[in-house]
């Protein structure tokens, strides 16, 4: 009797914490501690091919990519990777979801079509442009040579500039049916009412596109725009297949870079300080999107 | 005992949290499946190259020897990353193979062990040509037995350079250059020249091969870059480059997106009549049931600037032993069948590489042994084989734990020099900065 007066029900917080608890206990494993352990492997010198040189360095990895050369090259083919992929990708998703929001005979097989670059895996989407770039024997130099707008095939991927244009194409080709299926799923929540009494005002097609559907769609583009900035800031599968970061520095990415130090220089500390460098770039930018766009969102409206 | 509520929940949680640790612990602990296993069986990896044909080879060991071999073959692209992760985690293999450009690597990490004093091995060292044996060797040990080596050649498509009426082929990068116009202006091939030049893990023998074949080296013997001070071959040879590749146009742009096996593809095919590379590309060049070019391909020793014969760059593969192995006699009997001599006093296993897909040796004899020569016959030429064999030397930077770093920029800075992005005398002095820069990051 006593023992049965002893006991006490749990509190509601008590059991949501102790349900929790597995699930917590395995993430902490599985996610937590890989992140918290590859700071602490950023902190320290831990080259693989010098075990006896390991010891911890503090921010010495961070300060030293100030004046790493490789490191800002590629923080600067970063950017305007970023900048290129995601300009392209939010026009074109726009265009293309708001073609896809009206009724027409073919939408759905267009619909479809729109979304198969999605289901395609970087690297396959890597190989399948590489075959179509190709110098020799790619489909774009057989178009338009059989077009008649070039008379000897051209190896596009040979200068900084093309390679830069093609590697960042086939980048939005893959990453855009996803913007495309959340813009118009928030299409698809814009009460028709709205334009129906913007058309009695007698707004045309480009003052409803701006007084309507923009503001209601403010809230999906600050998701496809940092979803769509953290693709492109840690692309990597696509480049490295198409032309494993050259020619010279010229596609030679933060994402490529860090690969490489990790896995062929085997530098893991200074591998981590880059990846934690692109975390919190990402991080930051993300921050900004939400500072700029979530307060001018629907809610406003 | 009576458990309350929060004791079950206390062991409910650990119920569901200790065979996800548990499990989680042992795949991080030691796979030592073979090793250590008690029954003697030695664990071995090694490349993806022709694996069958390993493994037919590691059967007839065991039937000789009664060993097992629990072989795995690991895929070569990410060989070198693979084994490392292994090794650090505790769970390497007894016996594998080594790039020569991973040796000093491995060895500062603890991985090999040496074979000095343990028997055969004066007696290989002895056997084989001195660039190999050097290549095995760091800081004065010995650390492996021969797998295969190469050497680079010039190859050349014969039929293409009679169609233009070239009757020899080049001594000199001028010659080669001149050539390489005459069928380019009698309109055979739009870019007689390809050499593989896509960024990649791999290193670019052809470079090396160029600056050797001048007499020329990037680096002294105590590693200091020289490329920008003493040594002017280095920018000699990229001045041809960029001539070959912009001014001439004899280089294929393409080759920026180019890596070895589409212009193995393209020799074979007969789009290029020239290219630089290892000499066992030549056998399947000439093979009538692979290639269009089958007995038109040869090889020449690699031009030079002044014409003249200095050299070409070699590599090496070898066998080597895991430091922790638990297995180590029988992981040595392995290697001595894999890269040693026979009871016979033969290379029972470099002569099964070469019979079977033309692998170079490292064993001076096997050069003049009658059934190698006829195997040889019939892709090569025997003579230019063994003199390219007799004047190739390894890189000197092998032994720096920055090499692979030095290496990857250098592909950068050529690809710079051939799409006419940098200048010759600009690259080199890049290329020394980078070396400098490496030397003080690992110092």
């Amino acid at each position: 009797m006593s023992v049965l007066t002893e006991r006490r029900p749990l509190g509601d917080n008590a059991r949501a914490w102790a349900l929790n608890a597995p699930a917590m206990i395995v993430i902490a494993l599985l996610v937590a501690y890989p992140i918290g352990y590859s700071f602490w492997v950023s902190l320290q010198r831990n080259n693989l091919k010098r075990p006896r040189a390991k010891k911890f360095i503090g921010f010495d990895n961070y300060k030293a990519l100030l004046s790493d050369q490789a490191f800002l090259s590629a923080l600067k083919v970063s950017a305007l990777f970023v900048l290129v992929v995601l300009g392209l990708t939010v026009v074109l998703a726009l265009i293309l979801a708001l073609v896809l929001n009206e009724r027409f005979r073919g939408r759905g097989l267009l619909l479809s079509l729109a979304l198969l670059p999605w289901a395609m895996p970087g690297v396959v989407n890597g190989l399948m442009w590489r075959t179509i770039f190709d110098a020799k024997t790619g489909a774009l130099n057989g178009l338009l040579s059989q077009l008649g707008l070039i008379d000897n095939y051209h190896a596009w991927l040979t200068s900084g500039t093309g390679a830069f244009g093609f590697t960042a194409l086939a980048q939005v080709w893959n990453t855009l049916p996803f913007s495309v299926i959340i813009l118009l799923a928030g299409l698809s929540t814009i009460p028709s009412e709205l334009y129906d009494a913007a058309t009695v005002d007698r707004a045309g097609a480009w003052q409803r596109f701006v007084q309507v559907t923009l503001p209601w769609l403010l809230h999906p583009l600050l998701i496809v725009l940092i979803l769509e900035t953290m693709n492109a800031f840690r692309a990597f599968d696509t480049i490295y297949v198409l032309t494993g970061g050259g020619p010279g520095d010229a596609t030679t990415t933060i994402a490529l870079l860090d690969v490489q130090t990790v896995l062929t220089f085997t530098d893991f500390g200074l591998g981590s300080a880059y990846a934690w460098v692109i975390t919190a770039i990402t991080l930051l930018i993300s921050v900004g999107y939400i500072g700029l766009l979530y307060r001018k969102g629907n809610f406003e409206v | 005992m009576e458990l309350n509520r929060r004791q079950v929940l206390k062991l409910a949680g650990l119920g569901i949290a200790l065979p996800t640790a548990s499990s989680l612990l042992s795949a991080c602990s030691n796979d030592k499946s073979g090793a250590g296993s008690g029954d003697g069986s030695v664990k071995f990896e090694g490349w993806d190259y022709e694996a069958a044909l390993v493994q037919k080879n590691l059967d007839r060991f065991t039937q000789l020897n009664n060993i097992k071999i629990n072989y795995t073959p690991i895929t070569s692209a990410q060989y070198v990353q693979k084994v490392v992760a292994e090794f650090t985690g505790g769970g390497g293999p007894d016996a594998l193979y080594v790039y020569d450009d991973s040796l000093a690597g491995w060895v500062e990490g603890d991985y090999l062990q040496p074979l000095d004093g343990l028997p055969g091995v004066d007696e290989v060292y002895d056997a084989i040509y001195p660039g190999n044996a050097k290549a095995m060797t760091y800081q004065g040990k010995r650390y492996g037995l021969p797998y295969y080596t190469d050497s680079n050649s010039l190859t050349y498509n014969s039929g293409i350079l009679a169609k233009a009426g070239i009757l020899k082929p080049p001594a000199s990068l001028e010659e080669l250059e001149a050539q390489a116009l005459k069928i380019k202006n009698a309109g055979l091939l739009q870019y007689p020249i390809g050499v593989p030049a896509q960024l990649s893990d791999t290193w670019w023998s052809w470079v090396w091969a160029l600056v050797f074949a001048s007499g020329g080296n990037m680096f002294d013997d105590q590693q200091a870059p020289i490329m920008n001070t003493t040594d002017t071959v280095v920018k000699d040879v990229f001045a041809w480059l960029q001539q070959a590749a912009n001014k001439s146009k004899v280089i294929d742009p393409a080759c920026l997106q180019l890596l070895p096996v589409p212009i193995d593809n393209a020799m074979k095919a007969e789009r290029y009549a020239y290219t630089i590379g290892a000499r066992y590309a030549n056998r399947d060049y000439n093979d009538p049931t692979k290639s269009k070019a089958a007995g038109k391909i040869k090889m020449a020793l690699v031009p030079s600037l002044d014409g003249q014969v200095h050299g070409t760059v070699s590599n090496t593969r070898l066998y080597g032993l895991a430091k922790d192995t638990e297995v180590k006699d029988n992981a040595f009997k392995l290697l001595t069948y894999l890269g040693g001599l026979d009871a016979d006093k033969k290379p029972y296993t470099a002569q099964y590489w070469f019979l079977q897909r033309g692998l170079g040796f490292a064993y001076k004899s096997m050069a003049t042994d009658p059934e190698i020569v006829a195997s040889l016959k019939k892709f090569a030429d025997p003579a230019v084989y063994a003199h390219l064999a007799e004047i190739a030397k390894p890189r000197n930077i092998l032994g720096v734990p920055w090499y692979t770093e030095f290496e990857t920029e250098m592909h950068k800075v050529v690809q710079g020099v051939l799409s006419n992005q940098t200048q010759p005398s600009a690259a080199v002095a890049s290329l020394a900065q980078t070396a400098e820069t490496l030397k003080k990051k690992y110092s």
